[in-house]
């Protein structure tokens, strides 16, 4: 059954059920994902999922439901699930389904190129990088696994009020993942890189080369004494850290009270130096996109700037709760989630200083190049955060030692308020992208007695 | 759930290339979530998830597809593109499945979907009531009631023909205190494997005061200190330690590439002589256990180390293959969208000796870790992490004052070998695990326990 024939049926059952308005959101992702080991195939994935959520206003209330197979079995499940839990929900937020934006910026760049992509050539990039990596260092000691991968995506957006959008988007990917080991040391690095235009522009060598020398760099580590010390953090260590803690500006997580940010709109809450966008509209990143998951056209806007917070993420739900218009940041995990806030395209601002730069002109200082634990070792309500960490020691502007088994612990907030030093190497990868930061001191706990 | 003919032929396309096993994976899964923000609900969702899961083994290398159209004319089409990736000789294969049933040893007496949705707001209510009363600081709660009844069934090119049932229900409850500026929460999250009889006899109010008794005292907690010390890692969730330090590096996905530091070290000392440690899939109706696994084989009680001494790893099919020794019931997968891989069930350290009052007294100073976040490991460097939300420093044999926010790190076998106290109070606590086939429900499980020095990174200095 095609998804415009399903909407069809499921909006007239619904509506014979006692549905006031509805709303259908599909999303599909079909995907070939292969994994290179001994230059042979190790793994071959094909994935192909998807399905659909509804929801339903019945009697003033929001039901949702959810089914992967889009056939009509699946339509009588839908709306029963969604009646029954529209019937407990107690919350009366005047949650409505939204008619669309007046107007909305060009459609998703697709490449039909990478749609078609054959997976000959997967392979043989896949085994092309593992080569490289042998080829350009002893101290590899094996290529736990190098992968190609190559997908497209597919949303739908349809409801009752006439809203209807669409976008289509194909990626494809390429990295690899190593152990190097000289003598007793063993670390571990990797490296990945994807595009959304053309399969040729991803550089094999570079993205190999990049993996060995991280995994290279991290050999014959050691741990530090205790202390506090100027922190230099890359810019992936970086937007793990404190990407982590943007949710933060979501209006959800402020209405929930999850956020010391209540209340503090217009207040400067971190450093001048720093400003935050979140630009969806911005072309060739990957996640462009011209509306949201509720359907409603995205834009660029300042959350903070200056250090002063300008505007909370928002969409239309806890818009309206604000008495504000929503910023065009719903989001949904898949179709199986409820909408919910969060950024497209996040970035900080950046500044005028390399990496190396900001090296060479630290007298001490740790430069972070991977943080462990991010999962648990963050605290979201109060932003404080203790990592274990990998980096190096920078003694007169230059990296005299590798460390291992020490942790950076500090508040995220305050962290913002004492940056020195903001890089010039942002690179948008992801929702969230910030540059190389130096921060003044943070508390490092490691086992060695004297320094 | 699937016809043996429809198998039958959908497991011959899946080896028309020269595949040298076959197996299919078919999941209905009825999933339910409600959530309750500060005693009301705001949202509450349902649905089905339906698919099937088609590998392919060749010698030690694997093909995975999925799909979630299970006409046989789209599963033929899917083993077939799937085949593809393997260009062999097609071997004679004759299949005769045998339709094998299995004893349930994890009952499930309610049904997920026999209790009301009023109901179930209902457990959620009493948490956040109980919650909100136990201290004025209290300022918000999410309350979350989740359960999940999912029917699979696994037919192989061996013959197997196999079918589970397995129940879930877990209730989170997270409580905020906030005092002045300052906010900090805990989390709480009892459950089970089985029905919903486990929330009927759940002490949901007990749980919701001692969350908002943790919120509080994490609240006014110092920061913890950095540094090296002895630390005390309280029962239960505790078991996050060795499931990190350890657990991770006995699978065999780590083990037979040799990206483990436990890698050919069977017979070896790899921890103190105290340490005795099991994986058991058996454990009636704990959150971690399985009839079967997700490859059709019965779970069992795996002995991983005794008296210090590595004895066992855990391992799935495909890792048996690449290390030529026996499955041990430990392929697990999140769903049929993930090939299966070497997972941990119920992994615990096993009691000993000590009382906890004998051991907290025996540490002159040092960290009593009493609840814990997750961890983190990198099994090839064996370095691991894991979070304290609630702990205290101990001074002269006493627990003393609360901190709050450090990281515990070390080496796997390094920390192992540290452990100079075991407790005789051995418990589980529940968790999710994530990895490379998806994230699965274990517990983790431990006495008390004693290492004699771990890095602690607090942001409180030197102490």
């Amino acid at each position: 059954m095609n998804i415009q024939d399903f909407q069809i049926e499921l909006f007239a059952a619904g509506e014979k059920a006692g549905f006031e308005e509805m709303e259908l959101f599909y999303s599909s992702s079909k995907a070939v994902s292969i994994a290179v080991y001994h230059q042979e195939i190790d793994d071959y994935t094909i994935m192909e999922e998807g399905g659909v959520s509804f929801r339903g206003l019945f009697q003033g209330k929001m039901g949702y439901s959810y089914a992967e197979r889009i056939a009509a079995d699946s339509i009588p499940l839908l709306l029963e699930e969604a009646l029954n839990n529209a019937e407990v929900i107690e919350v009366d937020d005047g949650e409505d389904l939204f008619e669309g934006s007046p107007e909305y910026a060009e459609p998703r760049p697709f490449s039909e190129e990478i749609e078609q992509l054959d997976p000959e050539k997967m392979i043989q990039a896949a085994m092309e990088i593992e080569r490289i990596a042998y080829e350009t260092d002893e101290r590899v000691a094996f290529v736990q696994y190098s992968y190609a991968s190559q997908g497209v995506n597919e949303t739908l957006i349809a409801n009752t009020k006439g809203l209807h959008c669409h976008s289509k988007s194909a990626y494809t990917s390429l990295g690899l993942y190593l152990t190097a080991q000289d003598g007793e040391s063993t670390a571990t690095g990797g490296e990945s890189d994807f595009t959304i235009k053309s399969f040729a522009d991803l550089d094999n060598r570079k993205i190999a080369e990049k993996a060995v020398q991280e995994a290279v760099s991290k050999l014959h580590a050691s741990s530090i004494a205790s202390g506090t010390y100027p922190i230099i953090f890359r810019y992936d260590t970086a937007t793990e850290l404190i990407g982590s803690l943007l949710g933060q500006l979501s209006a959800e997580s402020v209405q929930q009270g999850y956020t010391k940010l209540k209340g503090k709109l217009n207040e400067q809450i971190v450093g001048e130096n720093i400003s935050f966008v979140d630009d969806p509209l911005m072309k060739d990143t990957i996640t462009y996109a011209p509306f949201d998951s509720e359907g409603f056209a995205t834009r660029k806007k300042d959350l903070i700037r200056n250090g002063k917070l300008i505007s909370f993420m928002h969409n239309r739900k806890t818009a309206k709760k604000d008495g504000v218009e929503s910023t065009g940041n719903a989001v949904k995990g898949g179709f199986r989630s409820t909408v919910g806030v969060g950024p497209y395209n996040l970035y900080l601002e950046p500044g005028t200083s390399s990496l190396d730069d900001m090296i060479v002109d630290s007298d001490k200082a740790i430069l972070i190049v991977e943080l462990q634990g991010t999962n648990a070792g963050i605290n979201y309500t109060a932003g404080d955060f203790s990592l274990a960490a990998i980096g190096f020691l920078i003694e007169n502007g230059k990296i005299t030692r590798t460390l291992d088994q020490f942790t950076v612990a500090g508040n995220v907030f305050e962290l913002l308020n004492d940056v020195s030093v903001i890089g010039n190497d942002l690179r948008f990868r992801s929702a969230i992208s910030l540059p190389s930061l130096k921060v003044n001191g943070l508390q490092v706990s490691g086992n060695q007695t004297i320094e | 759930m699937i016809q043996k003919s429809v198998a039958e032929n959908v497991i011959q396309a899946a080896l028309e290339t020269g595949g040298d096993f076959a197996e299919l994976f078919i999941e209905d899964k009825r999933n339910s979530t409600i959530s309750m923000i500060g005693g009301v609900v705001e949202r509450a969702l349902a649905g089905r998830d339906y698919g099937v899961g088609i590998r392919i083994l060749k010698g030690e290398y694997s093909v995975y597809a999925f799909t979630s159209d299970d006409s046989e004319e789209n599963l033929l089409q899917v083993a077939r593109s799937a085949a593809q990736a393997i260009r062999s000789n097609p071997i004679d294969v004759t299949l005769n499945f045998q339709k094998k049933i299995i004893e349930n040893k994890h009952h499930i007496r309610i049904l997920p979907n026999s209790v009301s949705k009023k109901q179930k707001v209902e457990w959620l209510r009493r948490a956040h009531l109980s919650a909100m009363s136990f201290d004025p600081v209290i300022a918000q709660t999410t309350a979350t009631f989740i359960d999940t009844l999912k029917d699979i069934c696994i037919v192989n090119s061996e013959g197997l023909f196999v079918e589970d049932r397995r129940a879930y229900n877990r209730m989170g409850i997270s409580v905020i205190a906030e005092s002045g500026n300052d906010r900090e929460s805990a989390d709480f999250g009892p459950g089970s494997f089985g029905g919903l009889e486990y929330m009927e006899q759940l002490d949901i109010e007990g749980i919701a005061k001692e969350a908002a008794r943790s919120a509080k005292t994490i609240l006014f907690a110092d920061h913890a200190p950095s540094g090296n010390f002895p630390v005390v890692i309280d029962n239960e969730f505790g078991g996050v330690i060795f499931h990190e330090a350890c657990g991770h590096g006995l699978e065999s996905h780590a083990v037979a590439r040799k990206a483990s530091i436990f890698a050919d070290k069977l017979g070896e000392y790899v921890a103190s002589p105290l340490v005795t440690a099991y994986d058991d899939g058996t454990i009636p109706n704990a959150w971690g256990s399985l009839n079967i696994d997700d490859e059709g084989m019965a779970t069992q009680r795996n002995l991983l180390i005794e008296n210090g001494i590595l004895k066992g790893y855990l391992i799935d099919k495909l890792g048996s293959r690449k290390m030529n020794m026996d499955p041990t019931g430990s392929g697990r997968r999140e769903s049929y969208k993930y090939a299966p891989t070497s997972r941990m069930n119920n992994t615990f350290i096993a009691a000993g000796q000590s009382t906890p009052e004998e051991i907290i007294a025996n540490t002159e100073l040092g960290i009593f870790a009493k609840y814990m976040d997750g961890g983190s490991v990198n099994p090839t460097t064996s370095d691991y992490n894991f979070s304290v939300s609630e702990g205290y420093m101990i001074r002269d044999g006493k627990i003393a004052e609360p901190i709050k926010g450090a990281a515990i790190i070390g080496k796997g076998i390094d920390t192992l070998k540290k452990i100079d106290m075991v407790g005789n109070n051995l418990g589980l606590g529940v968790g999710m695990c994530g990895a490379s086939s998806g994230t699965v429900p274990v517990t983790v499980g431990q006495p008390m326990i004693r290492v004699s020095e771990l890095t602690i990174g607090g942001r409180g200095g030197n102490s």
